[in-house]
């Protein structure tokens, strides 16, 4: 290629350099476009094109970076219209809703893209438990991923409080509550994240610069090492079929095609599609606001937010230490173990690991439906350990002998599908990560659903209204 | 590229479009009602601060301002067209700070009152463009109406009696004094109220003339106790003083107690309503008209005779030596008052006597008599006045009971009478139950049957 000479006039000389490009006709411009450009060449130039497919990915991990960025839009507009202090934050909102001009639209874009984030990074996390993305080479990019969760998790936590009104300053008290109960350090820990024995201004201010600095640099900076690591850990995982499962040495690997048009063109038009919907989610339905924040009135029932009422379920049953810290804290170590443990690279790829893993979960999924409710009901209304075994410690009578006899029933359960239906390791981690997953979003709907007035059971339809 | 690959792509392009298309339409539409949607906000939060601030008022403002903030006495009224059309930040300063001389104390925490900055901005809201009618339902339903603007008169014997005493011109002066100033805030024989200290007590008896002087004419800061200087002559207040100094003189019942109508919403009565069925029915009778447990209410002789604050009396302190229990002890005063103008609206309707009726409340619920057909059609009246009126319950603001116990799905955790848990069930919870059990049952029977074809 011949450079052409430059412009005459400085004017022109500008003009071209602003210009953009014009569109390759080729592959090999399309491959350079990737390579050339600071965002496109996240991508490789070339990708396989089953991994392009929706109903592999379901476009999960780039729909959460859609939503980092919405947020991180959203939320530099709102700082500019907010003052973390009491109760002038409050007042902010307030001003936000009846006096800025789309105050309330990108307000309502922050908040549904927050909740939204958290459905998404969920399900992004199981897509890639469920291909058994997570096995070596990519362990490094599974332990990101949880932590991201966690940090995401936190960012909508932290954001929880920010409006001031009652909602926000109840559910951050029941949810900080939960700290106090880890043994020894819990007192310190709550009292350093309040900034003082209970929630108020300093707490505002803690979790105001957690909100808009910490967390989202951390989110941010390890959202650049996760996408590296994808690149780096060699892209996707290729899907594979179930039946027969290919032989990983004859198996033949699928054909390549350029990033643009066919995975940017597939980008763009999930990106646009989802950012339609929520627009216009977020134009019909407004994030909740109640009065402000008055510590001397407490609603009933108080509620953490709804992404941690599986957890405040547990606590409803369990002694706090086991409830709210060896449970969590059990499934957390868990998360960040399992690339360690289940380490079969041959069923990566496949949704479900095999025909018999897809049996399995259906068996899991259907056990966890009927005794997540079945337990529920049986602890609330039968159950009675301490008043059963009067002058143990509660922490043993109400929670490391329920613990030990959930865990035993995880044991027969687990001993059930080896002895019956022959399942290896990684068919059993499936089994039981299903079965423990599904308990955990039924305990969560339980706590959202039908939990009312001194969190007794109601029937939603029959749910009286809170009492301020 | 296949057939069907060019179809998808024709397909996920459109979708493209068509959300660019939302993107573009919706924004524009947006922009266009952006204006109309902030003053519908404005409205909203505006509500919602004069929302609050009938709360605040009810239970701050209203004892010394009226139900309808139409004033008490000496108090200005403040549903006050002129007080409305004032700047807001001299608003803002007289309820924060108070004023001076007068007995409006300063309401800021800077200023130790109780109320916040935000709070004393939406009770500036209130007197801007408040609902004084809607403001005095709120006040009667939280049970916070004030017992005021009355005077009373002195017993006309008692008070010849006093004149028998030395210097008794002196007093029977300060009593009707009294009566007509101080009966309001300190209560019938001075024995106080909720809102002033009795002042009809040896503690204050032993203050010296000067000390109690001193706080009759200049008040007690801090407190609603204005300066009366500015209303009383120095000669009366002296009698006054030496009234406080020899009250153990007054024979009692010389200041009685003024006839003053407890207030009543369409929600209180409901409340009433509901409360007097559960509570008062097996034994007064499920109108009122008695049994032969207890006395009927539902009659002229009665009513007429008991004012509300009587009524109120004998539900909170029960009657010793009959069966009447203190109430005091179970209900809130919200509940009784509620108790009360609901039994007092069956006055205008009431028979002259009672009406004899078979005791109804024994005996299994079959042979129960729920519905007397003993009563008068005046009675039927009232009843079917109060039912409409019951159709409204539970909608307001809840005030303390009303609406909780109903509705209770699975009916459990309740305090007062836990159901059975079979009791509980009813077809809406067993139609969940079938279809959470079908689905797990699908599920499991799927995933094992797959299992086992093996």
């Amino acid at each position: 290629m011949t450079e052409p000479n430059p412009p005459d006039t400085m004017l022109d000389r500008l003009r071209e350099r602003l210009t953009p490009e014009e569109f390759p006709t080729d592959d090999r411009g399309r491959i350079r476009m990737v390579v050339d450009s600071l965002v496109l060449h996240l991508h490789p130039s070339k990708v396989p094109v089953t991994t392009i497919k929706w109903s592999y990915t379901w476009g999960l991990g780039g729909l959460s970076a859609v939503l980092m960025t919405i947020l991180a839009l959203t939320g530099i507009i709102l700082l500019n219209n907010y003052t973390p202090s009491v109760p002038q934050a409050y007042l902010d909102i307030l001003e936000i809703r009846s006096n800025v001009w789309f105050g309330e639209l990108i307000r309502n874009l922050h908040h549904w893209s927050a909740n939204l984030l958290i459905i998404v990074a969920v399900l992004h996390l199981i897509r890639v438990f469920l291909t058994g993305a997570y096995r070596p080479p990519r362990e490094l990019n599974w332990l990101l991923g949880v932590a991201m969760l966690v940090l995401i998790l936190g960012a909508n936590f932290t954001g929880y409080l920010l409006p001031w009104d009652q909602l926000a300053f109840w559910a951050i008290t029941v949810g900080t509550s939960i700290i106090t109960y880890v043994p020894l350090v819990g007192e310190s820990i709550g009292r350093l994240v309040l900034g003082g024995p209970e929630v108020g201004a300093n707490t505002l201010l803690n979790f105001y610069s957690l909100h808009i600095a910490l967390i989202p640099l951390g989110i941010f900076g390890l959202m650049s090492y996760h996408f590296w690591r994808v690149r780096k850990d060699g892209g996707l995982t290729l899907p594979k079929p179930v039946d027969p499962a290919p032989d990983p040495l004859t198996w033949q690997k699928p054909e390549r095609v350029t990033t643009i048009p066919h995975l940017v063109r597939r980008e763009l038009i999930y990106t646009l599609g989802w950012f339609a919907a929520l627009l216009l989610f977020a134009m019909v339905v407004p994030a909740p606001l109640e009065g402000i924040a008055n510590p001397d009135i407490s609603p009933n029932p108080a509620k953490a937010p709804w992404y941690f009422m599986g957890l405040q379920e547990l606590l409803l049953h369990f002694h706090p230490l086991v409830g709210a810290i060896i449970m969590p804290g059990l499934a957390i170590t868990g998360l960040f173990l399992l690339p360690f443990f289940d380490v079969t690279s041959a069923s990566v790829g496949i949704y479900f690991r095999s025909r018999r893993g897809r049996s399995l979960s259906l068996l899991a999924l259907g056990l966890a439906t009927l005794l997540t409710p079945a337990w529920v009901l049986l602890d609330e209304f039968v159950l009675d350990w301490v008043g059963w075994l009067p002058g143990w410690d509660s922490l043993i009578s109400n929670g490391l002998i329920p613990l030990a006899l959930i865990a035993l029933g995880l044991f027969l359960l687990d001993g059930w599908a080896v002895k019956t239906f022959g399942a290896d390791t990684e068919e059993r981690v499936l089994f039981l990560a299903v079965f423990l997953f599904t308990a955990f979003v039924i305990l969560t709907m339980i706590g959202i659903f039908f939990r009312g007035p001194g969190m007794a059971l109601y029937l939603p339809w029959n749910m009286p209204a809170a009492v301020h | 590229m296949t057939e069907t690959q060019n179809r998808r792509r024709l397909i996920e392009n459109l979708i493209g479009l068509l959300a660019t298309q939302i993107v573009v339409f919706a924004l524009a539409f947006y922009i266009y009602q952006e204006s109309t949607r902030i003053e519908t906000a404005q409205n909203q939060v505006l509500n919602l601060q004069l929302e609050d601030a009938m709360s605040l008022y009810a239970e701050n403002c209203a004892v010394c301002h009226g139900l309808n903030g139409e004033g008490i006495g000496s108090n200005p009224a403040l549903n006050n067209p002129a007080l409305a059309e004032m700047p807001y930040e001299d608003l803002y300063k007289t309820i924060s700070r108070g004023r001076y001389g007068t007995s409006m104390p300063a309401w800021s925490k800077d200023d130790g009152g109780p109320l916040s900055d935000y709070q004393i901005s939406e009770m500036v809201g209130l007197v801007q463009a408040g609902d004084w009618a809607a403001t005095g339902d709120r006040v009667v339903n939280l049970g916070l109406a004030p017992l005021i603007p009355f005077t009373t008169q002195p017993d006309v014997l008692l008070l010849e009696q006093v004149g028998t005493l030395p210097d008794g011109p002196t007093l029977q002066a300060a009593i009707q004094l009294f009566a007509a100033e101080c009966v309001a805030c300190h209560g019938a024989d001075g024995l106080g109220t909720k809102i002033a200290p009795t002042l009809n007590n040896p503690l204050v008896r032993q203050k010296t003339a000067d000390e109690l002087n001193r706080t009759i004419t200049f008040g007690s800061a801090g407190t609603l106790m204005a300066a009366w200087s500015n209303k009383l002559a120095p000669e009366q207040i002296s009698g006054m003083v030496s009234l406080i100094q020899r009250w153990d003189e007054i024979p009692a019942g010389a200041i009685p107690a003024p006839d003053v109508p407890i207030a009543t919403t369409a929600e209180s009565l409901a409340l009433g309503q509901t409360l007097f069925s559960q509570n008062c029915s097996r034994c007064h009778g499920p109108e009122g008209q008695g049994t032969q447990r207890a006395p009927a209410l539902n009659v002229k002789s009665f009513l007429t005779d008991t004012n509300d604050q009587a009524i109120e009396q004998i539900v909170t302190g029960g009657v010793p030596g009959t069966a009447m229990p203190a109430w005091g002890d179970r209900m809130t005063q919200v509940d009784i008052q509620a108790i009360v103008g609901f039994i007092r609206q069956w006055e205008a309707s009431a028979p002259e006597v009672a009406i004899p009726t078979r005791g109804s409340g024994g005996g299994p619920p079959w042979l129960r008599t729920n519905s007397t057909t003993t009563t008068t059609n005046a009675n039927t009246a009232a009843t079917t006045q109060t039912g409409a009126m019951a159709t409204g319950a539970g909608t307001g603001t809840g005030s303390s009971s009303s609406g909780q116990g109903n509705g209770q799905g699975g009916g459990q955790n309740q305090v007062a009478s836990t159901p059975a848990w079979w009791q509980t069930l009813n077809w809406p919870i067993l139609l969940g139950l079938t279809a959470l059990l079908s689905i797990a049952f699908t599920l499991i029977s799927k995933g094992y049957t797959t299992l086992k074809k093996k």
